[in-house]
């Protein structure tokens, strides 16, 4: 369904000191810097998947994003999407996909949503009886019944995001790229967001997502690409992503003896809270049953839970590799 | 076409609605933009009752270029003048984004987010200015005179097109200037005088360069049968400009680079 071969996108941008003196002397000169945003990534997403696209500020996913919608066009490189190259069949391309921009709102500020719904609906071309269908289903799905005829500017954070998601979703898009969409939200409206995507990827819609919270790619993504410094760092499934630095468990014990933990080989204290303290385990320098027998043999364990080890500390270290 | 006068109609509903929820502002703003645009007309009728006058042209005349100039804006600003505002928001916040993902020409999303329901104004007075213009018309035109007219007004409408292709395209390379709209009133000035009052040289510019003169002086011309050939050639100029602009624009907007994620 999507299709990206060495996609590339460099840009030119101007460097200025802060200085006075240097902003007088940008008024005749600037510095001219060209920054390699996107460097020859390469991936494939097929037909109703949900992707977490992931990475730290500036690593070059919403300059991705914005290729895969059509919106900028890339130095070099191919991309194919739905049999489309995006910037070049732009027009037709867009009919078929939707994007909700988490910053960047399609709704009306003065106006209720309804108004900008009618407005979606002229511009798609959808047809009366159709977008009545999708209206209502969406209208249901989210519960948004009263919200939409108020002014958008009245309506809440979440109410807002709702309202966004039947923009984009409207004329029944087959692809849809989110880029932070519960940004801000709160537990209840980020769980609402959270269904509605599941619902209709249910119903064969792919999602592309770009997020900071990792909560939405533990909900949502079965398959994450992380991005950094404009190449891709890791594509797999959530899982793999886990293991990806290796056999390491989150440990939380407490002993009845005072424990000295740095002598151990593979253990590494991530907090010492009293009595209770969080170790990181490499199971493969240290194997589980190795560590109890140690722990319990030198400190008598009182109490220990092992988990895996969390996905934004994950995440974290791949943004951290250089 | 069906499906883009729907567009167009679906965003003026909107946009409707959306300045109704400021009355009071719609309603100054409307009388701001009456009075200003009233202003020129009223400052050449105090020249004229002082005596003083453009030499070769009556009142009427004058009065009557200025109306076709004022009755031009007061098309272009409501329906496609508000391309610059559009671009020179939009590029700068990088919201531009939203109106490449819709399935129509960038410069007809661009056009209609721009269309402005205030500038309808400008269109009233535009309208009141040019009924009272041939009103105080000694003599009537007659319909060559009409079709002449209509012919060199649309070319009017082309180059304020053009124009505002030209100052809106410039706006995705160089980011946030709000100064077109100075650059525009500076360039069309012009248009707003008998163009016999400027020297040889320069009406050539304004004629077959930059061909403000169509703006208000030539379609005027054809009203009052004061016309020369020189109109016609003219006019294959503002054809000439307005496809160069339309290339500008979307060679420019090739160069936009929307805004940090």
């Amino acid at each position: 369904m999507i299709e990206v071969r060495q996609l590339t996108k460099t840009y030119e941008t101007y460097h200025r000191g802060h200085s006075f003196r240097e902003a007088l002397a940008s008024l005749v000169r600037r510095k001219k810097v060209t920054v390699e945003a996107v460097k020859g990534i390469s991936f494939r997403i097929e037909k109703g998947e949900i992707v977490g696209f992931l990475g730290p500020n500036g690593a070059g996913k919403s300059t991705t994003l914005k290729m895969l919608t059509g919106v900028l066009h890339p130095t070099s490189g191919e991309a194919d999407v739905m049999g489309f190259v995006p910037w070049k069949h732009r027009k037709r391309y867009v009919a078929r996909i939707g994007a909700v921009f988490g910053q960047k709102s399609q709704l009306l500020w003065d106006i209720p949503p309804i108004d900008a719904f009618h407005l979606n609906k002229a511009i798609y071309g959808v047809p009366e009886k159709a977008f009545r269908e999708t209206l209502d289903e969406l209208v249901t799905l989210l519960g948004v019944g009263d919200v939409m005829r108020k002014p958008t500017r009245q309506l809440s954070l979440g109410e807002r995001m709702k309202c966004e998601f039947i923009m984009a979703m409207l004329h029944r898009p087959q692809v849809v790229f989110l880029d932070e969409p519960t940004i801000g939200l709160d537990v209840i409206a980020k769980d609402t967001i959270r269904r509605f995507i599941r619902e209709m990827n249910a119903k064969g819609v792919t999602f592309i997502l770009t997020t900071h919270d990792l909560g939405d790619v533990e909900e949502l993504a079965r398959r994450v690409i992380v991005i950094n410094h404009g190449t891709i760092v890791f594509d797999g499934g959530i899982r793999q992503l886990t293991a990806h630095l290796g056999d390491r468990k989150r440990v939380r014990i407490s002993t009845e003896w005072p424990a000295d933990w740095a002598g151990l080989p593979g253990v590494r204290a991530v907090k010492d809270a009293g009595p209770e303290t969080e170790l990181e385990l490499d199971t493969g320098v240290l194997p589980l049953k190795d560590f109890i027998r140690l722990a319990n043999d030198r400190y008598v364990i009182r109490d220990m839970t092992i988990a895996a080890l969390p996905i934004d500390q994950v995440i974290m270290e791949l943004y951290r590799k250089p | 076409m069906k499906s883009r006068l729907k567009c167009l109609l679906a965003v003026m509903r909107v946009n409707f609605a959306a300045r109704m929820a400021y009355r009071g502002d719609f309603f100054i703003s409307l009388a701001i933009m009456l009075t200003g645009d009233m202003l020129l007309p009223l400052v050449t009728l105090l020249v004229y009752r002082t005596g003083a006058s453009f030499p070769g042209w009556e009142l009427h005349e004058a009065i009557l270029i200025q109306a076709v100039f004022t009755l031009a804006k007061g098309v272009a600003f409501p329906f496609f003048f508000g391309i610059i505002w559009t671009t020179l928001d939009r590029v700068r916040e990088g919201t531009f984004d939203l109106m490449l993902i819709k399935p129509r020409s960038p410069l007809f999303i661009s056009m209609i987010n721009g269309l402005d329901i205030d500038d309808f104004g400008r269109l009233a007075s535009g309208g009141v200015l040019f009924g009272y213009a041939l009103a105080v018309m000694p003599e009537k035109p007659d319909a060559p005179a009409w079709l002449q007219f209509a012919l060199l007004f649309a070319c009017a409408l082309v180059v304020l097109f053009a124009v505002s292709l030209l100052l809106s395209g410039l706006l995705f390379k160089w980011v946030g200037s709000s100064r077109v709209y100075d650059m525009f009133d500076a360039l069309t000035m012009f248009g707003q005088y008998p163009g016999t009052l400027f020297s040889k040289g320069f009406l050539n510019l304004l004629l077959y360069v930059l061909p403000i003169a169509m703006l208000g002086f030539l379609p005027a011309s054809a009203l009052l049968g004061r016309l020369d050939g020189s109109a016609w050639l003219s006019a294959l100029v503002c054809v000439a400009l307005a496809v160069l602009s339309w290339g500008y624009w979307h060679g420019m907007l090739k160069q936009y680079t929307s805004a940090g994620g």
